[in-house]
């Protein structure tokens, strides 16, 4: 076992080490599985990482992430061994430039990052991509996720009233992470779409505001229910943020069906809710925005994407329900989604 | 028997930053503004010139504007900035 380069604390028991975590405000309210010396050490060697390999440098404060870290955040959050690997994808994906890691964590705007799973690893980490696949109830999914959490807390200093300053964040900062269901979907996997080997495992990153449910259980057509997934958009370009940049949205599998029979791939559905999810500034005078709609030419259009590659298009929820989900993106293009793969 | 557990946190690296030595007055200085590219910054920059002329008679005021407001500053926009002998730089809302 490795020497860790952490500083240690003794405490008596799981209680106490829980104790000593909420005490110095070192979770995120939840209790903590405590990162020991032996654990730690195990989840590093599962990844075959020194305790100060580097994992990633967040670009704005020059924070390099050694892997020990990473492992303790994993640890804490009650993550198995063979999770690690995808949290590591993980941060190295929020450690791109584009992603703005800084950014949305420091933002009073309050997003989280969103984590899409694609590949064999889903399957192995027994990951969920059915029933309440938002929701709570499958622990790669919630654990996975709460690392990152616990990372940009512990590591970068993401805490709320200091260098996290959202006004309100989301349930999602807990934790948020899902995986796709590549095996009850006809289209292509988020993460081939975005240039991943076919069978390749992977994540993408995404920073998202809080997830909009949208129904839609009246129609056989798909342009449609494409409508509808508009609509939330163009909604939340008047309410919240005009600019464009990504967007995903979560399809079910009754939806997927209506897309399926009437032949659209990804590709269509992306094009279909580029050319329809769009407003002018005018629009804003209806949403009590009178203020700022002159600013600029109110007869100008913008776009929630900037092109169709801007949706991420996740099949993803329970078998049986018209109900999908769009994530806005934090805050235009400032932050991008990344795609990386997973070293198994 | 007993657990020892590791400390989560990242420690920052290198020099803790140190506060320039602040000048004795600002009678006949350079003074540069850093515009953080939020929505209010200027208005607020336009009363603190206003200010910093009149009141306080600085020489001049270099005022620069950051491209986007979540990233750090580009290096070229700083260097505009250094022959200041004192910097305004807006953070926050």
């Amino acid at each position: 076992m490795e020497t860790p380069r952490s500083p240690s604390y003794e405490v008596a028991d799981a209680f106490e080490a829980n104790e000593l975590f909420q005490d110095n405000g070192w979770t995120d309210g939840l209790p903590i599985v405590p990162p020991t010396e032996t654990l730690v050490a195990r989840f590093l060697s599962a990844v075959g990482l020194a305790p100060d390999a580097i994992v990633g440098v967040e670009p704005v404060r020059r924070r390099r992430v050694p892997a020990e870290k990473v492992a303790i955040a994993a640890v804490m959050a009650g993550c198995r061994p063979d999770y690690l690997p995808v949290v590591l994808a993980a941060v190295r994906a929020m450690c791109e430039p584009e992603f703005g890691l800084h950014g949305v964590t420091a933002s009073t705007g309050g997003s989280a990052p969103l984590v899409v799973v694609n590949g064999p690893v889903r399957l192995s980490l027994g990951m969920n991509a059915t029933h309440n696949v938002l929701g709570n109830g499958s622990r790669p999914n919630a654990t996975i996720g709460r690392a990152l959490r616990l990372f940009i807390l512990n590591v970068l200093g993401g805490i709320p009233g200091q260098l996290d300053r959202s006004t309100l964040g989301h349930p999602g900062k807990f934790t948020f992470c899902l995986a796709e269901d590549e095996e009850d979907s006809p289209w292509l996997p988020l993460a081939t779409e975005r240039g991943m080997a076919p069978g390749a495992s992977a994540v993408t990153v995404f920073a998202v505001e809080s997830p909009h449910q949208i129904m839609n259980e009246w129609t056989h057509e798909p342009r449609d229910i494409a409508e509808t997934y508009a609509a939330a958009i163009r909604a939340n370009m008047l309410t919240y943020s005009i600019w464009s940049g990504n967007y995903a949205v979560v399809v079910p599998k009754q939806h997927r069906q209506i897309f399926a029979e009437a032949g659209w791939s990804k590709k269509d559905l992306r094009e279909c809710v580029h050319e329809r999810a769009r407003v002018s500034r005018r629009e804003w005078r209806t949403v009590g925005k009178s203020a700022v709609a002159p600013r600029k030419d109110e007869d100008v259009v913008y776009t929630a994407l900037r092109s169709p590659d801007d949706l991420l298009v996740v099949a993803a929820g329970g078998p049986a329900g018209g109900f999908a989900a769009i994530l806005p993106p934090w805050y235009g293009r400032k932050s991008l989604a990344v795609t990386k793969g997973i070293d198994a | 028997m007993t657990l020892r557990v590791l400390d989560p946190r990242l420690s920052a690296e290198g020099e803790a930053a140190r506060l320039a030595a602040p000048l004795a007055s600002l009678d006949g200085a350079l003074v540069g503004l850093l515009d953080n590219a939020k929505i209010g910054t200027a208005r607020f920059y336009d009363y603190l010139e206003t200010m910093l002329r009149e009141r306080y008679r600085v020489r001049e005021v270099i005022r620069r504007r950051k491209p986007d407001s979540s990233r750090p500053v580009p290096p070229e926009l700083l260097g505009e900035l250094s022959a200041a002998d004192a910097i305004v730089s807006g953070i926050g809302d």
